[in-house]
């Protein structure tokens, strides 16, 4: 094929004469400074390149100048099309590009927003997704102590459990279920209880003070606090007057029952009473003067180890109370117990919501 | 030493000095009318005494002694946990009743 004369000129580059070769270049700088999806790019490519064949096949070797000229000037507008929709979707998706940043800080904004509304809340007492979690060092307990973040975690869905067993039973006795299954539902709700005592073990491990703290509590239930959890004999004091119809020789259980469990707390509360006393000895020790004495603290943090026992006495106690409850009452008694047990704790908690969003005092709205 | 301690008293608790577990279990015995002997044991002597009440024990896997360690009538009876259950089941009084470290 004779080299083109210079009537054929390329719309951007100067190069090679030969037009076959000049496209191709072309539709690689297309490839090079295009962001189009690449099958469109493709089909175009494929468009263009037939374009040239079936040009140059139907008139054979490129003819006179004129023809030459004329075919040159369509693949060029070809071109300068194919160019200018480039541009455009290169613009159209910057566009796009633009609002989806845009949309994504919005959100960010949105998003902190919220997290201070929740921390906020948080030290209210409210409940946060229902898990009845209220408490101030929520999140910073759990970002300082891995053992507590895990502990958070599985007590928010041992709650949701425990909401789910308490529902269980009060469908269970008002529809009149069979003893045999109701003592399932009893035993599953007990082993529940069980596994939360677990559960405060490893904690307690982890850190001793954030079990006894309660802050994994609402705080109406925290104002009930003793050593970890709910006072055993407060618990029965409270609820056993709701389970009907027991024989004389139950109620005598249950008073012994109350009697021995008040003897085991006074017990642990003297212990708990040494502990303190050892504890800020040890702190106070030597010259108050001085600086920190890492031998005193040595001391101090030893004693302080025995609060894990601490914990563990007093979820054994717990323990020991509900499964000695077992014994004395009928699988529907326990049934009728067990529902109590947990509808208590859940008016507590309504209770810790209630609380904190009650109306503001009057003197808070004369402040402008 | 030791070994007479456990013969001539109803009740006796092992602990260790300063445990505040060995207060709680002295406590509850004391909230029921029971007068116990104590033997405070210092950190040295820990694993002789510990070695001494398990010879005393009897044999058995329940025999390995842990602070504090209570004996009721001569005989190795466990530690604060066994003490806390039998007091709520209602056995821990008879017990002490028979071994003669009550009497009401």
């Amino acid at each position: 094929m004779n080299s083109p004369t210079s009537h054929f000129v390329p719309p951007r580059r100067m190069g090679v004469y030969d037009p076959i070769h000049q496209i191709s270049m072309w539709e690689e700088n297309f490839r090079s400074n295009v962001s189009l999806s690449a099958s469109t790019l493709l089909i175009d490519d494929a468009e263009i390149k037939f374009d040239n064949q079936s040009e140059y096949a139907s008139h054979g070797i490129p003819g006179t100048s004129k023809q030459y000229d004329q075919e040159a000037n369509r693949l060029a507008d070809k071109i300068q099309r194919r160019l200018a929709q480039n541009r455009e979707a290169a613009r159209k998706s910057r566009l796009r590009k633009k609002a989806y940043v845009q949309q994504l800080e919005s959100c960010r904004v949105k998003l902190m927003q919220l997290e201070q509304e929740v921390d906020h809340a948080k030290q209210q007492g409210l409940h946060i997704g229902g898990t009845g979690l209220g408490s101030n060092s929520l999140g910073f307990a759990a970002s300082l102590n891995s053992g507590i973040a895990n502990f958070e975690m599985e007590y928010g869905r041992w709650l949701e459990e425990r909401n789910r067993h308490t529902l269980a039973l009060r469908n269970a006795l008002s529809s009149h279920m069979g003893d045999v299954e109701l003592g399932e539902l009893v035993d599953g709700t007990m082993n529940h209880y069980f596994k939360l005592f677990g559960m405060k073990s490893a904690a307690a491990k982890a850190d001793a003070f954030y079990v006894m703290s309660g802050m994994w509590k609402s705080s109406a239930e925290r104002f009930f606090f003793w050593i970890g959890g709910f006072r055993p004999s407060e618990i029965l004091k409270i609820l056993v007057p709701r389970i009907e119809t027991m024989t004389e020789q139950q109620r005598s259980d249950i008073s012994n029952l109350g009697k021995s469990c008040q003897q085991a707390e006074d017990a642990l509360s003297q212990g708990m009473d040494k502990l303190q006393q050892m504890v800020s000895e040890s702190v106070a020790a030597g010259q108050l003067e001085e600086q920190t004495n890492t031998p005193n603290m040595s001391t101090a943090m030893e004693r302080l180890a025995a609060l894990v026992s601490f914990v563990n006495q007093a979820d054994h106690l717990r323990q020991e109370t509900l499964l000695q409850m077992s014994r004395i009452l009928t699988k529907r008694q326990a049934a009728r117990w067990l529902l109590a047990l947990g509808e208590y704790f859940q008016r507590l908690q309504a209770l810790s919501s209630f609380w904190a969003n009650r109306p503001s005092k009057p003197a808070e709205c004369l402040i402008p | 030493m030791v070994h007479d301690m456990v013969s001539e008293n109803a009740v006796i608790v092992f602990g260790r000095r300063g445990c505040c577990m060995s207060h709680v279990v002295k406590r509850l015995l004391l909230g029921l009318g029971v007068n116990p002997a104590v033997y405070e044991v210092e950190e040295k002597d820990e694993e002789g005494v510990a070695r001494e009440l398990e010879a005393i024990g009897g044999g058995g896997d329940n025999n390995k002694v842990q602070f504090p360690a209570v004996f009721i009538g001569g005989k190795l009876f466990g530690g604060l946990d066994r003490i806390m259950a039998t007091h709520i089941s209602g056995e821990l009084v008879p017990i002490l009743k028979q071994a003669g470290a009550l009497w009401l």
